[in-house]
């Protein structure tokens, strides 16, 4: 992976971001809604070897950490996102690869985001932070998973196309 | 992938797993060293989320109705896009009277108790991701709001200032699950502490295990030293569910909260606190019911009529 291609790569990361601070969260939507930055960073790991993938989930969650909104201490969402993204990354690669099509793509994330919640679940009483009663929860975890299914749709071929243009593009330059 | 591959992502995988394990190491045990970039993080979204608060305010809950518009032919475009100019004009109007009133109702709350308070337009909701209750509001350490003090909503507690930026200031609010104040019943002067849980229903849980609790018993906060994190006297929630269950160490009860933490757009920040505790001078008062005008009919018999 070339400096170029690391360069556009964080540019795309950071505006997924912004978009996700300013604009996403001004709507409180039931269910606690989606995070389209969790979304597109699984999805181009989906798309990736892995060790791009690792450094994408990596950077997904140094982001997320660098959020004000985000409880827990500094570099949990960094471990949870690269876990995460590399696990994803290492059922979807090669010819006998576990998702297979478009559809399974899509599951793949909800599941993968899914994941992540449960991962800061697991991992927020050994660091301290608190998480709610059971019932917001569930429901929390719930919402999310409907919301990332019916975004994901939506959004992929967005971020598929994105993904293409730029790590084609980089690799005939 | 060839074997140098895999074992070139294995040692990239391990360096990556353990600054990440390196990174929460450093934040457990007190070492800041991330908090300004953080906190240029934040300064570069701050004008993006101001942005955004000011372009989706007052379509926030019209959002389908405003994407519909401008798909006709041209004399219904015309037509629809003054129309569009209309709605947003009416809604834009309707989200400021809303304001206008939230406002009101703050200054009320505030000025019957002397609190001193800066006012501040919630400016972003807080993330799902992390469980957690929080929104941003559009002034900071500039207009003199500083960490851990209180922030009051139209009807009472609403959180208190987590994290304070130059012009914004992160909102931990009363509902989020690591919030703890130290409360006391208005009748009775228990006190107790309570803890939110992700909703707008806290637990509360008292000292003395002694003395009755009641559904409907109402909760203000106590204060704290200096007024910080929470100054006196401010309505918290009311009682809705007493635990009575056998062989309990602390009596605890379910209490709702009076702020809806799901409408929020303007907050005031406690700056200053009362020169002498309000006391119970801020209760809700429970809505009085309207008397029935009685219709009282008297009637007069007739005398029959003797033959």
């Amino acid at each position: 992976m070339s400096i170029r291609l690391i360069g556009i790569s964080s540019l795309v990361f950071l505006s997924i971001y912004i978009v996700q601070e300013s604009i996403i969260a001004q709507f409180r939507l039931p269910g606690g809604g989606f995070s389209i930055l969790v979304i597109f960073a699984l999805s181009w790991a989906i798309m990736s070897e892995r060790e791009i993938a690792a450094v994408m989930g990596f950077s997904a969650g140094l982001l997320m950490d660098l959020s004000q909104n985000t409880s827990g201490p500094f570099g949990q969402w960094t471990l949870i996102m690269l876990i995460a993204s590399y696990a994803i990354s290492y059922l979807g690669y090669g010819d006998d690869n576990f998702f297979g099509g478009a559809l399974g793509v899509v599951f793949s994330i909800v599941l993968g985001n899914l994941l992540i919640e449960l991962l800061f679940l697991i991992s927020a009483p050994l660091l301290g932070v608190s998480v709610g009663s059971f019932t917001q929860i569930f429901f929390t975890l719930f919402g999310t998973s409907i919301w990332t299914l019916f975004l994901t749709p939506i959004v992929l071929p967005i971020f598929a196309k994105l993904y293409k243009t730029i790590f084609q593009a980089g690799s005939l330059a | 992938m060839s074997k140098g591959g895999q074992s070139r992502t294995r040692l990239l995988l391990v360096i990556l797993i353990v600054t990440s394990l390196f990174l929460v190491t450093l934040d457990l045990r007190g070492v800041k060293l991330l908090d300004s970039l953080k906190q240029g993080m934040q300064n570069v979204v701050s004008p993006f989320q101001r942005t955004a608060n000011t372009v989706f305010s007052p379509v926030k809950g019209f959002f389908s109705d405003i994407s519909l518009l401008g798909r006709s032919g041209s004399q219904i475009e015309k037509l629809e896009k003054e129309n569009a100019a209309l709605k947003l004009e009416l809604l834009e109007r309707q989200d400021a009277d809303v304001q206008i009133d939230q406002l009101k109702n703050i200054l009320d709350l505030a000025g019957s108790a002397g609190y001193k308070i800066v006012n501040a337009k919630v400016i972003s909701q807080g993330s799902y991701q992390s469980f957690a209750q929080t929104v941003t509001i559009g002034s900071g350490s500039n207009a003199g709001i500083a960490q851990n003090m209180t922030v009051l909503s139209e009807y009472g507690i609403a959180g208190i200032v987590k994290e304070v930026y130059p012009n914004s200031a992160l909102i931990q609010l009363a509902s989020d699950p690591a919030f703890r104040i130290g409360v006391r019943i208005v009748n009775s002067q228990q006190i107790g502490f309570l803890t939110g849980r992700g909703e707008r229903s806290g637990v509360l849980q008292l000292l003395d295990n002694s003395t009755d609790i009641n559904e409907g018993d109402v909760l203000m906060s106590r204060g704290s030293i200096a007024n910080r994190p929470f100054v006196p006297g401010v309505p918290v929630g009311y009682i809705t569910t007493v635990d009575n269950s056998a062989g309990t160490i602390a009596q605890s009860a379910t209490v709702r909260y009076y702020t809806d933490f799901s409408k929020l757009s303007v907050l005031a920040v406690v700056v200053g606190g009362p020169s002498t505790n309000p006391g119970d001078a801020l209760v809700p008062q429970k809505p009085r019911p309207i008397p029935t005008p009685t219709v009282t009919v008297f009637v007069t018999p007739t005398p029959t009529p003797s033959n």
